[in-house]
């Protein structure tokens, strides 16, 4: 890999300023034209515990957050110790120090560069500004553009007053003399600035927040869950420009609930939850089903079950998304594999709900939640929007009438003449109810056929790499960014590898994994959950039944040394 | 609730019926409820294009079927919370729901007092006949504990819950109480109720003769007592006084019928809707300018 990828870690205790020094850095980077993809951890208590932070930034894309970092920035001796093991000779260690709580002991090989940061926070009373003492350091001894890292700070606290501003800059300036009488004998350097490049850097929660604005969301319902609730953060406060309303529930219950009640107003609604939350609404889902109501679930997956382990990573809410209903209950579920995904996915899920009539589940994962990503500014007038079917007013209003493409047109309370029922019983044509066998039958096929259509309306598979592979990998979710550049470097070593990356989940577009796999000797299916859930569903739709599962569920995402790995096992 | 909807239209009681008949047994209260609603509708001149009536599940819960508009048939217990939606998506039309008291007391009782507390602009008629009906009669949160049911063969061991003092206690801005027996001030308490602004909720006790055989009609002619006219229905206090039981005195084990309490306030949607003028919210609004505050 060429040196101009590189990985900064910022850890300690929550509060210190981890999060605010990862985004300054993160946000100067991407002001001078390079790509910046982030990852952050954060305990599930409120108050301190561990926090890290970690910038991978390069002048070509990223696609995840790569392997593990080649600059540590350790604010205490607990940051220090838990990422010990991973540091390897070359590493570059910036430590608190003196005046930390902890004296380190560098592993061989690792170098170091002690910076009082406490000390001198303490000195300039200002305890608070430890974290640009440290952001100073960083920005000299790895190159981080001074002149926009000062631009990014002084942006972010002349809100706050000079006098908060000035502290700052003095503290930075501090951090960067204190730098500088260091001797550098790492390689690490942030590439050269590229010149500005019309992006947006923003995280996947906002980001599907932004998605929902752009696809004409019009009503959005929310009850807080980590780690979702930054969606209705975004939300909140963009709707209402859009003249939109966001309100929060009294549960997830009453979240699907008034979703269901205002797209049968005719407006485009939606909701954003994690596992918990999509239990809870799974029986309120069968109701979309049977009703033929549109309506968008956004399920951000943590890890589970039960309370789980609520602010780490897990792919692992596949079943629930496909298959969590009671009754045949049919639904097209997607997924996301970066935060640029999120953006355009989420005006999909609304555009493909309306056109289905149907619900829609996008699945995103908690290292996508709090990820930011630079991605090319979205053109709003680019998105295509799609709006729901609607009755002409000719003739007699049939609120299930049988059509050609088994959508049947709606009609907005308001309409004259499309008085109708809505219901989640069985029913004819014009919603009555009807419990015949024959008619219940007809319906469930309705219910099905109508989406089926979808899997060859959507755009086809991605598939990375060309011509017949000795490995073939099949991924989904935020793990096919990792799988991308495992399959690269592999590729680059002239190793017969392919990728295979669905955003389709169901319908599964089987004939397209069938094609694939017929090109492909093995086939390796990563994610992360414990059972392999993409694998099981490969194995009961497809003719692919040999596939080898790799699945991990630590909380934390795959990396790209991961995947190699494996796949060279594998091939060998 | 909404007066885009009111005094639309010219239509009789009997306009309202829709081309279903109801499917209720014989003597069942809801009859006079549904025959009260239409009444209500019809002295208001509701715009059937413009209501959306919503229900959960329950033979109470049946009855948007028999009405023509526009009905959802939803879940049990969650029709309230559809209605939310359906209101605050578009606050130009009539919303109301209706059900039972085991739809809204029990399964769906952790969504009454957010309508309330929120002040949604809707009206939510509860047809309180003390059982399950449609799942042929169990005890519900309304059961006397002398009820012997379903799942209660040696009597009720719970004490029932009273549905003026929920509602009030979680701020509905207009609550009353009716009687199925009578149906001429079921009509008006619904009729004042669909002309409030703001979260209206009227408890309708109505006797289930088929599962429910201690609480019959005369039981309920027995219990009710109409409200003294010198009750001051704006006052709250005096309001959780009349509808708190007394176990002394000459309404001792009697409910109040009529309009208990009531008050204008803003409602949810109201807010909302200032929220969105704060910002000089419009659908056209640049979505660009929402792009460019993630510039890095
Ligand atoms: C989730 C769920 N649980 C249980 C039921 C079964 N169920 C249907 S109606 C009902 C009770 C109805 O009682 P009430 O709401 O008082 O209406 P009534 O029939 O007395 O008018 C129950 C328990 C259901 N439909 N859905
Ligand atoms: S079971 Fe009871 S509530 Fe249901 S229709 Fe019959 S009488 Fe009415
Ligand atoms: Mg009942």
């Amino acid at each position: 890999m060429a040196r101009n990828d590189l990985i900064i870690r910022v850890a300690g205790e929550g509060g210190e300023g981890i999060v605010s020094s990862g985004d300054f850095i993160a946000a100067a980077c991407a002001r001078v034209g390079l790509e910046v993809y982030t990852f952050k951890t954060f305990p599930a208590e409120i108050k301190g515990g561990y926090c890290l932070y970690q910038i991978r930034t390069s002048s070509e894309q990223v696609y995840n957050q790569g392997d593990t970092f080649d600059v540590f920035c350790a604010f205490n001796g607990e940051a220090f110790e838990l990422n010990k093991h991973l540091m390897t000779p070359g590493t570059a260690v910036v430590y608190d120090y003196p005046g930390g709580d902890f004296e380190p002991d560098l592993p061989e090989g690792v170098i170091g560069y002690p910076i009082p940061m406490s000390q001198t926070a303490k000195d300039l009373k200002s305890y608070r500004s430890k974290n640009m003492v440290a952001l100073g350091a960083l920005s000299v001894l790895f190159n981080i553009e001074e002149e926009t890292l000062i631009r990014v700070l002084t942006d972010k606290f002349a809100r706050k007053g000079d006098k908060i501003l000035n502290l700052n800059l003095e503290a930075f300036a501090k951090g960067k003399e204190l730098g500088a009488a260091h001797e550098k004998t790492d390689p690490y350097r942030v590439a050269d600035p590229q010149g500005a490049k019309d992006v947006i850097i923003i995280d996947g929660n906002s980001a599907v927040g932004l998605g929902a604005i752009i696809g004409g969301l019009d009503f959005f319902s929310a009850y807080p869950i980590t780690p979702a609730t930054e969606v209705a953060k975004y939300v909140a406060k963009h709707l209402p420009k859009r003249g939109g309303t966001l309100i929060q529930a009294e549960d997830e219950i009453a979240s699907i609930a008034q979703v269901l009640g205002a797209s049968y107003a005719g407006k485009k609604a939606m909701t954003a939850t994690s596992g918990p939350g999509l239990a809870l609404m799974s029986e309120m889902l069968g109701m979309f089903t049977m009703s033929e109501t549109p309506g968008l679930v956004v399920d951000v997956q943590r890890g589970g079950p039960s309370t789980g382990l609520p602010t780490k990573h897990e792919q692992s809410d596949l079943f629930l998304a496909i298959m969590g209903a009671h009754g045949d209950s049919p639904r097209i579920v997607l997924s996301v594999e970066d935060v640029k995904d999120c953006v355009d996915m989420t005006v999909e899920g609304l555009n493909i709900a309306e056109e289905y009539q149907c619900p829609v589940i996008i699945l995103s994962d908690g290292s996508l939640a709090f990820s930011t990503q630079t991605f090319p500014t979205p053109d709003p007038s680019s998105f295509e929007i799609v709006n729901r079917k609607r009755w002409d007013g000719e003739g007699e209003y049939k609120r299930y009438e049988m059509t050609d493409d088994l959508i049947s047109p709606m009609a907005d309370p308001g309409t004259k003449g499309g008085l109708h029922v809505s219901t989640g019983l069985e029913h004819g044509e014009t919603g009555a109810p009807k419990y015949t066998p024959e008619n219940h039958e007809l319906q469930a096929k309705k219910r099905f056929d109508k989406i089926k259509p979808i899997v060859d309306r959507y755009r086809p598979v991605e598939i990375q790499g060309e011509g017949d592979a000795d490995v073939g990998i099949i991924t989904w979710g935020s793990t096919i960014g990792v799988v991308r550049e495992a399959v690269q470097r592999l590729r680059a070593e002239g190793l017969k590898v392919k990728g295979f990356y669905p955003k389709l989940m169901w319908p599964m577009p089987v004939e397209q994994y069938e094609a694939f796999a017929a090109t492909c000797g093995k086939i390796l299916v990563p994610e992360v959950n414990y059972q392999g859930q993409l694998s099981h569903f490969i194995r009961s739709e497809t003719n692919i039944k040999s596939s080898i599962p790799y699945t991990i569920c630590g909380g934390l995402p795959f990396t790209p040394a991961m995947i190699v790995e494996r796949t060279k096992e594998i091939l060998s | 609730m909404s007066v885009a909807a009111l005094n639309k239209v010219e239509m009789t009681p009997k306009d309202y019926k829709s081309e279903v008949p109801p499917v209720w047994c014989p003597g069942c209260g809801h009859f006079g409820i549904l025959n009260g609603l239409y009444r209500a509708l019809s002295e208001l001149g509701v715009d059937p294009d413009n209501l959306v009536i919503t229900s959960g599940i329950g033979c109470s819960s049946r009855t948007p079927y028999f009405v023509d508009s526009y009905k959802m048939h939803t879940l049990h217990g969650r029709a309230g919370a559809v209605a939310t939606g359906t209101q605050l998506a578009n606050p130009d039309l009539a919303v109301m729901t209706v059900g039972g008291d085991g739809d809204g007391f029990s399964i769906g009782g952790g969504h009454m007092p957010h309508m309330a507390r929120k002040n949604i602009n809707m009206t939510y008629i509860l047809f309180d006949n003390g059982i399950y009906g449609l799942t042929k009669g169990q005890y519900s949160p309304t059961s006397r504990p002398e009820l012997k049911a379903y799942t209660t063969p040696y009597g009720g061991p719970e004490e029932p819950m009273n549905p003026l003092l929920y509602m009030l206690t979680y701020k509905a801005t207009y609550v009353a109480q009716a009687f199925a027996g009578k149906p001429r001030i079921c009509a008006e308490l619904i009729k004042q109720g669909i002309a409030h602004k703001g979260f209206s909720f009227i408890n309708i006790y109505s006797q289930c003769p088929t599962f429910n055989l201690i609480d019959t009609i005369q039981y309920y002619r027995d219990l009710v007592y109409e409200v003294p006219e010198d009750h001051d229905p704006s006052n709250r206090g005096a309001a959780i006084e009349l509808a708190r039981r007394k176990e002394t005195g000459p309404t001792a084990g009697k409910v109040p019928m009529g309009l208990i309490y009531q008050k204008e306030a803003p409602t949810l949607c109201d807010k909302m809707q200032e929220f969105v003028d704060n910002v000089g919210g419009t659908p056209d609004y640049d979505l660009n300018k929402i792009i460019d505050l993630s510039r890095p």
